[in-house]
């Protein structure tokens, strides 16, 4: 009884450290991921410009969504062209789960989708995803020049699977970005992401 | 009469059809991997009533829909009404849902056939000669491990009729599922706290009593984390929830819906919570009750001695006691004559003596601010060593490795002896000794009670126990009668005496492992180093054979076996005392005398924490928010003294304290003012903000 008690607590105390990972204003969590093409990326290897991550999964009907209306699309167009950032989108679906693509299969999704990110990052073993507490896809950070955790959370402020929602929902990314361009304060840091539960 | 009624009702059925049959439902519609339909309770409408309906759904095996806060993921269910001028809906009486986990997430939703039902109010003016046209379009998200957007727009015609309508017995096992599921709305008063990183709620109210099986589902979808299942603490009256705060909250709201649903009878209730510091009223009713221990229930003075004098016999039976005493009433017996009176009253002035030195030593203890109850004895390494060590030996003179002399054990020869008196009077104290660790069934009671009264009539107690300890002896060497009850001695008594000793190394066994509550892996193993070098020396000691050299060797040897028997013990209190060192950082242990003179005090501000190791609650409340900076500096900067007692042994006088509040369990915070005003009882969970500001306002 002892021990499940003190394993309980040890479990509470977990949950909240792990929950304690990705903070904002803090650095953020570095990674080492190979994406589509075999070239390893890391944070580290993109210091001095903003890095936006975008946590993905094309089946999930929340992606979809955002993908059939050109919402991720354009976000990605604008966050690249006129924010000069490096744009990732991170699937941590592993091998043999839903979501999971090999490499061929992710760049396919790009030029169909007509996609526009700088590199897909295949995060098959999770450890990226875990490191951000990545939860749902879309699930998105933003990183500044200095590596510092900017925002995190979901795509927009209105948590519906219906692309009728996005002219009337806050596009987070599109509005942190602005505001960083702009030298002012980010109004929404952090936000609950909504979408499919990535399968780790 | 019957027959015509079922008549006339086949040609009504038979004159209006199929479609009749089915007006109570929209008919199920498939979509992917769930079926839906809108149903009603009843089978017609009557105007200026409200009619039940509902979203039926049957999701596939193994996928799941979600209640209004999906949890970690997903998303909650809507309905969306086209309904007939006057007529309006309710919003979805949800059903409480069940918590689904997936990978390392909590959702909660329905994973079988479940019913959303909602209220329609139909208008007093509603024509009864067309039907009621209802529409809603439902949208879901329906989920095994990838999820699948719905939605539906399912339409639904009843007749309208003045009347009464007639339940839908297709459906009313359905409506009995949503109402058993139905959350009761309640208005007990309920707050909750957002402060250290979680989400506090404490709820009062009269209908929750001993702690049940409670579960907590928070209405507010961004508020807590709900991987981090919630932990419920419900005492009389109180129910307690803490919940990790989600990782995404951005701003927090002013007020919190949420369901309690207590196991195991599932009886739901809906509350509505204020955001607000926890505080308890339960500190107008106890605060009250504290002013006098008096009304506490206690036992009295004479009941006291009653059970002091019961416990001391039975104290006899104990093992630690019954072999040496045992071996004692027979040896005594052996000798006849009026020197056994003599040899009687010696040994019952030991054990009563003993008694009252031991009392002596607790009061004074007490009185100068010590913590300590009976049994604080074996609250020092030391004290224990001693005993294991006493014990052991004991039980190996038993088992014959060595003979411990006419001394203590008074075997008999030297029973006629004047000097033998010392001996009885020495058997009296060893049986105090080894009585020492044990506690008899009746002696808790009134050694609780006792420490509580002032000290001639505490140690009256003390001192009635070592007369109930003395007594069976004390009435065998008076009465020759009783005495003849007992085995002569003889060669047999060897045998007994051998197997005399198996009881006290269970005893020593058990004394062992107190010790090892005491000290770590190291001072355990030093003390049975002890042992050894003990048993080596008592063996050598038994060894009374041997020229000159050999008694030498033996002479040294004894006393190094001494030495190395001591230093382990040592060794073992030293390991306790880094031990102790460490944990003692910045409160005082609770003891009533030192807490009544902190009030006395006019400067100083008390904190009590009632806590234990095994109370989980305690230890979260600890974690995050006593031993918090900002609670430290506040109560250095109000200068308030912490007070902590450890009820993770039994402890009488924090059971009492306890009692002094109406409880009788950990954890109890309580805040004494300055001014030695009335102390105030704060919840059972505790956020920094929570304590620095109940200090603050004393």
């Amino acid at each position: 009884m002892k021990n499940l008690l003190i394993t309980s607590l040890a479990a509470l105390a977990f949950s909240f450290n792990a929950l304690a990972a990705p903070q904002v204003g803090q650095p953020a969590p570095d990674f080492t991921v190979v994406d589509t093409v075999g070239v390893e990326h890391s944070l580290a290897d993109f210091a001095g410009k903003k890095v936006v991550l975008e946590w993905t999964n094309h089946e999930c009907p929340f992606v979809v969504k955002h993908y059939s209306s050109d919402n991720m699309q354009d976000q990605q167009r604008m966050g690249r062209d006129d924010h000069d950032v490096v744009w990732l989108s991170v699937i941590s679906s592993k091998p043999g789960a839903q979501g999971h693509v090999s490499p061929k299969q992710a760049d396919e999704l790009t030029t169909n989708r007509n996609a526009y990110p700088t590199a897909v990052l295949l995060d098959e073993s999770g450890d990226m995803g875990r490191a951000y507490d990545a939860r749902v896809t879309p699930h998105m950070y933003i990183i500044n020049e200095a590596g510092v955790l900017q925002y995190m959370g979901g795509i927009d402020s209105n948590p519906s699977s219906n692309p009728a929602d996005i002219p009337g929902a806050t596009q987070y990314v599109v509005a942190a970005l602005t505001e960083m361009a702009a030298g002012e304060p980010i109004t929404d840091t952090m936000t609950r992401p909504y979408g499919c539960t990535i399968k780790y | 009469m019957l027959m015509r009624t079922s008549i006339t009702a086949l040609l009504i059925l038979s004159c209006l059809g199929s479609e009749m049959l089915q007006a109570a439902s929209s008919g199920l519609v498939q979509r992917d991997h769930l079926q839906a339909e809108l149903v009603a309770e009843v089978d017609s409408v009557q105007p200026g009533t409200e009619l039940r309906v509902g979203l039926r759904m049957v999701p596939d095996a193994g996928w799941h829909t979600y209640w209004k806060n999906p949890g970690d993921s997903g998303l909650a269910t809507t309905i969306e009404w086209t309904l007939p001028e006057g007529v309006t809906a309710s919003e979805i009486a949800w059903p409480y849902p069940d918590a689904i986990p997936f990978a390392h997430l909590i959702n909660y939703g329905y994973d079988g056939e479940h019913l959303l039902p909602v209220t329609l109010s139909i208008p007093a003016d509603l024509a009864t000669d067309q039907s009621l046209r209802l529409e809603a379009s439902a949208d879901w998200l329906v989920c095994e491990e990838i999820c699948i957007p719905g939605d539906a727009t399912l339409e639904l015609e009843l007749p309208v009729s003045n009347q009464a309508p007639v339940a839908d017995r297709n459906v009313a096992e359905l409506f009995a599922w949503a109402d058993a599921r139905r959350p009761e709305a309640v208005d007990w008063p309920a707050r909750f706290s957002t402060e250290g990183g979680q989400l506090s709620v404490q709820v009062e109210s009269e209908a929750i009593g001993s702690a049940r099986g409670w579960e907590f589902f928070s209405e507010d979808n961004n508020l807590v984390d709900h991987s981090v299942e919630p932990v419920l603490n419900a005492g009389k009256g109180q129910l307690f929830v803490a919940q990790a705060l989600s990782p995404f909250v951005n701003r927090f709201p002013d007020a919190l819906d949420f369901v309690l649903v207590e196991r195991p009878n599932n009886q739901a209730y809906r509350l509505n919570a204020e955001a607000g510091a926890l505080i308890s009223t339960g500190a107008v009713a106890s605060s009250g009750a504290s002013s006098g221990a008096s009304s506490a229930p206690q036992i009295g003075w004479l009941s006291a001695l009653g059970l002091a004098l019961l416990g001391g016999l039975l104290l006899n039976l104990m093992p630690c006691v019954f072999p040496v005493l045992s071996i004692k009433a027979i040896s005594l017996v052996e000798g006849a004559g009026s020197d056994q009176r003599a040899h009687g009253l010696a040994y019952t002035a030991g054990v009563v003596l003993s008694f009252a030195a031991l009392a002596a030593v607790l009061l004074g203890l007490r009185s100068a601010g010590e913590a300590i109850g009976w049994g604080f004895q074996l609250q020092s390494p030391w004290i224990v060593g001693l005993l294991i060590y006493v014990l052991f030996a004991l039980g190996l003179s038993l088992s014959g490795l060595f003979d411990l002399g006419g001394g203590l054990m008074n075997t008999g020869q030297n029973l006629t002896e004047k000097s033998g008196l010392k001996g009885s009077f020495f058997t009296g104290v060893l049986a105090c000794i080894v009585a020492s660790p044990c506690t008899a069934p009746f002696m808790g009671a009134a050694l609780g009670a006792a420490v509580l009264m002032a000290w001639p009539m505490a140690m009256s107690i003390f001192v009635a126990l070592g007369l109930g300890l003395a007594l069976p002896l004390l009435l065998l060497s008076f009465s020759p009668a009783l005495a003849r009850w007992l085995p002569r001695p003889g060669l047999w008594m060897d045998t007994f005496k051998q197997a005399m000793a198996f009881p006290l190394y269970l005893a020593v066994v058990w004394l062992v492992w107190v010790l090892a509550r005491q000290t770590d892996a190291n001072g355990l193993a030093a003390v049975l180093i002890g042992l050894v070098a003990l048993a080596f020396t008592l063996w050598l000691v038994g060894k009374r054979d041997g020229g000159p050299v050999l008694s030498v060797a033996r002479h040294i040897s004894v006393f190094a076996g001494l030495v190395v028997a001591i230093a382990a013990l040592a060794a073992a209190a030293r390991f306790n005392a880094e031990q102790a060192q460490a944990a003692d950082a910045w409160w005082e242990d609770y003891s009533a005398t030192r807490l009544a003179e902190l009030r006395a005090d006019r400067d100083r501000a008390v904190f009590v924490n009632m806590t234990a190791d095994w109370c989980l609650t305690c230890k979260v409340n600890e974690g995050v928010a006593l031993n918090k900076d900002q609670v430290r500096e506040a109560f250095d900067a109000e200068s308030v003294v912490y007070m902590k007692g450890d009820w993770t042994r039994r402890d009488a006088a924090i059971t009492d304290y306890l009692a002094e509040f109406g409880r009788n369990g950990v954890p109890l915070y309580v805040v004494y003012p300055r001014n030695g005003g009335d102390p105030r009882v704060l919840p059972q969970v505790l956020t920094p903000g929570l304590v620095v500001s109940a200090v603050e306002s004393l």
